[in-house]
């Protein structure tokens, strides 16, 4: 054995050490890995067990609003205001790729990045003027920001030479089926399209979560003042996080299009809507990553099933259950359903931990 | 011009009404710093209480009065002490209460939803009305007569409002949590009563903006929803938390919508309603009659 070995060696068994020590955070980053895999498999392996149009449907539909409050969750739940008027983001989207299609034949696909840019335009133009307004102010501007779009879009057959038809929407004839006219006959594409756009924008949300942004953003929501004294240019973080909203939920928009076929103002720029994304996000966990999709995953159901058993006898009931639940919610659990659930996934993984140690020992 | 005079006069009135549901919407933003989405499921509430209670007893509509009032306040002040009044604790420390403002619009889909329920989508009128279609003639001009008295309401409770809160001791105690909740607690004032009493004031009032309804207007589940967006353009439009403010800014809201159908198709009025107050918004967010500090 030579002397530069003999070194080695204790160094050597500090460092198994350390790995002892380390093991059962490695251990749960692989439980974390190994879960997120599963939920994978189960998304993307549901269309060959679920062949059920309906249940699609109704999935799809989760899928969209939690893409949607997702989206939402930039503006509303890490920069700390409350916009209620996202609706119009959809509207822009969905009308912006409707009417280039059907009047210049452009494809969709190339309609909803134009659309997401004109509602970037709209969030920077909404939000410039109002992110230095109470929470309160600011969430009185959007809705009427949004209710007076659909007023304007209801009154307008023709906004110069496109074709918007008022109050009686545009119809998508289904003709030409296939990717590049974002036109298909079953609900399968619809899916795979929507959950690879609910994985891209949690993925972006993690990644502005870790960022300077992130962190801006929070101590903005948070206390603006201090913040501000730390030189933290508040309200850019919050048009920059505006944009990015109104951007994302704009694509939403032509995916709804696409998907139902048909759009009016009623339906896609309304203030039912605008409310419906806010719920989800603050009974879900405002300002958390899986908050909007805990709440999507819990509410859109219970909104679906009860329209389809209850909604001729009890019309209504979903909406009474939405509020029952909000106000328990924030009562008990003013950070939503995220928490408690966390807390029950960490004690499980604890558990595992604990007994993959004594199976070792 | 006589018919510009005449569609101006009962818009002043009508928007006089609008003005009526504003206040109670502005008393309790004045006191609570929240604004509640629910105020125009509250009209709703205390329009079908009046209904009910004249369809019930066949007194006449403005009786109603009598036990709409007390109804609507007891309702108002155990709605906050029950839902809403757990929520302000928690967020106690919180510069901006948001979560109050999303559960005031849980309580407004509760209450629409569940007045849906019960009592079904139909419109309901009085059937034995003594007001229907009541007119009153000033020369050549036609004013409704329900609308008349609808202003007059107005301008009396908006008055009475005003001299509680100048005048009396609770009313300076309401004054006093208004413009710093912190320091009126140190005197001795209980700010949670003060909140009770001032949503059953506000709700009250939105009680008696349901009662000068009734005679001319349908009852129904989401006819709150009309007045709602409505109220809190005025409230703005006159600034947050102003008595007169929230009248005089209701009258110019029914001015614009009956004057604007003489020169533009009625539904673009509407929209001229929502560029206002967006301008207002941007360029005095304190509106006509509002104090720089509250927003």
């Amino acid at each position: 054995m030579t002397g530069k070995d003999a070194v080695r060696e204790p160094l050597k068994s500090e460092v198994n050490r350390m790995d002892n020590i380390d093991d059962s955070e490695a251990l749960r980053n692989r439980i974390r890995k190994v879960s997120l895999l599963l939920i994978a498999v189960v998304a993307f392996g549901l269309p060959l067990v679920m062949r059920s149009p309906t249940y699609l449907h109704i999935v799809i539909l989760i899928y969209f609003y939690a893409y949607l409050t997702t989206s939402w969750n930039m503006v509303g739940g890490f920069a700390g205001v409350l916009p209620l008027g996202h609706a119009v983001f959809i509207g822009a989207g969905a009308y912006t790729s409707t009417v280039l299609f059907l009047q210049y034949g452009i494809s969709p696909w190339i309609g909803m990045l134009i659309g997401g840019l004109i509602a970037t335009l709209i969030g920077l133009l909404i939000g410039l003027p109002t992110f230095k307004m109470r929470g309160a102010y600011f969430a009185l501007a959007t809705i009427a920001f949004a209710e007076g779009v659909r007023v304007m879009v209801e009154n307008i057959e023709f906004l110069g030479p496109f074709q918007l038809n008022g109050p009686r929407g545009l119809q998508i004839p289904p003709l030409d089926i296939g990717f590049a006219n974002f036109m298909f006959a079953n609900k399968e594409p619809y899916y795979y399209i929507i959950l690879i756009m609910l994985i891209l924008v949690i993925g972006l949300t993690w990644f502005i979560s870790q960022s300077k942004l992130g962190y801006y953003l929070n101590a903005g929501g948070e206390e603006p003042e201090a913040a501000m004294a730390l030189g933290v240019n508040v309200s850019r973080a919050k048009l920059i996080a505006m944009a990015m909203s109104s951007f994302l939920t704009a694509l939403a928009g032509t995916f709804y299009a696409q998907f139902s076929m048909f759009i009016h103002p009623k339906s896609i720029i309304s203030l039912d809507l605008s409310f419906e994304i806010a719920f989800i996000a603050l009974i879900g966990g405002r300002g958390s990553i899986a908050g909007p999709i805990l709440g999507a995953l819990l509410l859109r159901p219970v909104s679906d099933f009860s329209r389809i058993y209850f909604g001729d006898v009890f019309p209504g009931l979903h909406l009474v259950i939405f509020g029952v639940v909000l106000i328990l919610v924030m009562i008990y659990q003013p950070r939503g359903i995220q928490e408690p659930l966390t807390r029950i996934y960490d004690r499980i993984v604890d558990r595992l931990v604990e007994k993959y140690r004594k199976g070792v020992a | 011009m006589l018919f510009i005079l005449e569609d101006a006069i009962n818009g002043i009135l009508m928007g006089s009404i609008y003005g009526l549901t504003a206040l109670g919407l502005t008393i309790i933003f004045g006191v609570l710093k929240v604004i509640n989405f629910a105020h125009g499921s509250l009209l709703m509430v205390g329009m079908y209480v009046a209904y009910w209670t004249v369809t019930l007893t066949g007194i006449h509509p403005y009786l109603a009065l009598v036990i709409v009032i007390p109804a609507m306040y007891l309702f108002g002040y155990y709605l906050q002490d029950i839902v809403i009044k757990p929520i302000f604790k928690a967020e106690k420390d919180v510069r901006e209460p948001i979560t109050v403002i999303i559960v005031t619009t849980g309580v407004w889909y509760i209450l629409d939803n569940m007045t849906l329920l019960f009592f079904g989508p139909q419109y309901r009128s009085i059937d034995d009305n003594p007001l229907r279609g009541k007119m009153v003639e000033i020369g050549e001009i036609m004013i409704s007569l329900p609308k008349l008295w609808g202003f007059a309401a107005a301008i009396i409770t908006a008055g009475a409002i005003y001299y509680f809160f100048q005048s009396t001791r609770m009313g300076r105690a309401i004054r006093a949590t208004s413009l710093d909740r912190d320091a009126a607690s140190l005197s001795g004032i209980n700010q949670y009563k003060i909140y009770n009493i001032a949503f059953g004031i506000g709700t009250a009032v939105a009680g008696i903006a349901g009662v000068t309804l009734v005679p001319f207007y349908n009852t129904f589940p989401t006819v709150g929803v009309l007045f709602d967006i409505k109220g809190f353009i005025i409230v703005v439009l006159g600034g947050l938390g102003s008595i007169p403010g929230a009248i005089i800014g209701g009258m110019i809201i029914g001015l614009i919508e009956s004057v604007g159908p003489q020169f533009m198709a009625a539904t673009w009025t509407e929209a001229i309603v929502y560029g206002l107050f967006l301008v207002v918004l941007f360029v005095k967010p304190s509106g006509l009659f509002g104090v720089k500090y509250d927003w």
